[in-house]
């Protein structure tokens, strides 16, 4: 029992060590690719993030909505409904948009991105790239990463946008909260600092989400099975990692 | 054979994957200017050997030259210049599938050189035209048969104009008609631009038409090497049995299984 708990500590530090190592790989060949390679990176903006605008923009108007309608019944007990849109705001800006925004990226493009390279491998256009002098880390991996690195800070801006609308559709239009009020609340309490701890988090989450999923298809066993798995893990890892690092990046900034 | 025949030697070469050992004692030599032919039942290591040919697999111990380099020396700028000479048409075909067959057979040309786009196109559509699909540039890959994608991907290998050309099992899955267009290629494509061809296969008689020189791998090590002529006179009992396609012989039909009575009826009878 304990050497079977020994092993698989040793199996995650070693799968951990690999993907650090991977991870410097792609940094270190960022700039290269940025230079040479821009319009496989832009594409891939479009690709993870222009194609996830519309499930983030609906996700967002409805957590904006149903947060604006727990604010403002919660707060009227207090008579305090005015500060809804310092209760949305909050939450929207500090943790809500940007965990959302990681987690709905590595549903849609996360499992798109790690299945595709799964693929790949599978059907071996990596190792063909690789007879034909092509790095696929430089033409396949770091292209992926960077665009998902890239959106995924743009995807949080209009998740959290649209939130704090949707919240003002429900707490203004529907409830009859005070419209001066309620920005002016917000804008009042929100420092730059809460901001940027909001941007803090959705670059921290885009790495995370990116690497992931890029790690995964990459290291996929290539299999139809292999690459079903690594699809699943991509979602389930990231969802444990974002979770982990925004508890830890609250703590470090508070 | 002087040095100079020699394109690529392998000097006993020892591999395993995992706790199973592939090859033992691998010593195995490819003359330039003619196709060679790896063959051997399926599982043996043919397509593992041409990984350790091109380097995407390192050996356990022994050397592998190619062009008369120890290739394990080589640094990764050097092993993508090796590379750069030659061409491998894989299984499947392995074509870029978000990329136009245009574009596949491009892919290299504009990766490595500087060339305009007036001569890319006219070197792609030459090497499309030797393999008969000048006319298939504008598909996509899943608009193929498995024979277009087979010819597209050669027509992807050649673009560089490689010095060595090595086919991984290019018969596979194909209709009769494809089999012969891709054994003709073979030929054709050795001869008109004077390069070096390896072919793994276990189809006998299609790589018997046109292999100048024959490898039987089996045990992990060469089990019989000749011309094809010579290697159907060959005395040894599991060549014999690989070339003429017979159901039991030293390979056996049955996989190692516990004996049969004893599985079916619990207990062996007295």
């Amino acid at each position: 029992m304990f050497h079977d708990i020994w092993k698989t500590f040793l199996g995650f530090l070693q799968g951990f060590g690999a993907m650090s190592l991977f991870f410097l790989r792609l940094l270190q060949y960022t700039p290269a690719v940025l230079v040479t390679r821009f319009r496989l990176v832009f594409y891939q903006v479009y690709n993870a993030g222009a194609l996830s605008i519309v499930i983030i923009m609906v996700c967002g108007l409805f957590v904006g909505g149903v947060l604006g309608l727990q604010a403002y019944s919660n707060l009227e007990r207090f008579n305090a409904e005015d500060t809804t849109g310092i209760f949305a705001g909050f939450a929207l800006i500090k943790e809500i948009g940007p965990v959302i925004t990681a987690l709905l990226f590595a549903g849609r493009a996360g499992t798109a991105l790690a299945s595709e390279i799964g693929l790949m491998k599978a059907t071996d256009q990596l190792s063909a790239m690789e007879m034909m002098a092509v790095d696929p880390l430089r033409y396949v991996a770091v292209p992926r990463f960077l665009g998902g690195v890239i959106s995924v800070p743009l995807l949080t801006a209009i998740f959290t946008t649209i939130g704090l609308l949707g919240s003002h559709l429900v707490a203004v239009e529907l409830l009859g909260v005070d419209v001066g009020a309620y920005w002016q609340q917000l804008q009042n309490a929100l420092d730059m600092e809460d901001v940027m701890e909001g941007i803090y988090k959705s670059i921290t989450f885009g790495i995370i989400a990116s690497l992931l999923a890029v790690w995964e298809g990459y290291n996929s066993v290539p299999t139809a099975e292999g690459v079903g798995r690594a699809t699943t893990r991509t979602v389930v890892i990231t969802a444990i990692a974002v979770l982990i690092f925004d508890f830890m990046i609250t703590a470090w900034i508070l | 054979m002087t040095l100079s025949d020699t394109l690529i030697e392998l000097r006993d070469v020892d591999f395993s994957r995992g706790d199973r050992p592939i090859f033992r004692d691998l010593n195995l030599t490819i003359r330039s200017g003619e196709v060679t032919a790896i063959m051997g039942p399926s599982g043996t290591g043919k397509t593992t050997l041409l990984q350790l040919i091109t380097r995407q697999l390192s050996p356990d111990s022994g050397q592998v030259f190619v062009a008369g380099d120890d290739i394990a020396r080589y640094g990764i700028s050097e092993l993508y210049r090796m590379r750069q000479r030659m061409g491998m048409l894989f299984q499947n075909g392995a074509l870029l599938t978000d990329m136009s067959v245009f574009e596949n057979v491009a892919f290299p040309l504009r990766e490595h050189t500087k060339l305009g786009e007036r001569l890319i196109r006219n070197v792609v559509l030459l090497k499309l035209q030797a393999v008969g699909l000048r006319g298939a540039a504008g598909l996509m890959p899943s608009e193929l048969s498995g024979g277009m994608a087979r010819r597209v991907a050669l027509a992807r290998a050649i673009v560089m104009d490689p010095a060595l050309l090595i086919y991984d099992e290019p018969f596979v899955g194909l209709d009769p008609i494809s089999m012969g267009v891709i054994a003709k290629l073979i030929r054709q494509l050795n001869d008109a631009l004077g390069i070096t061809s390896i072919v793994v296969s276990h189809d006998v008689k299609e790589i018997g038409e046109v292999a100048d020189y024959s490898y039987v791998i089996a045990d992990g090590k060469v089990a019989a090497s000749g011309r094809p002529a010579q290697l159907r006179n060959e005395p040894s009992e599991l060549v014999r049995q690989f070339m003429l396609g017979l159901a039991d012989g030293p390979v056996a039909f049955h996989y190692d299984a516990p004996d049969i009575e004893e599985q079916f009826i619990g207990s062996k009878p007295d």
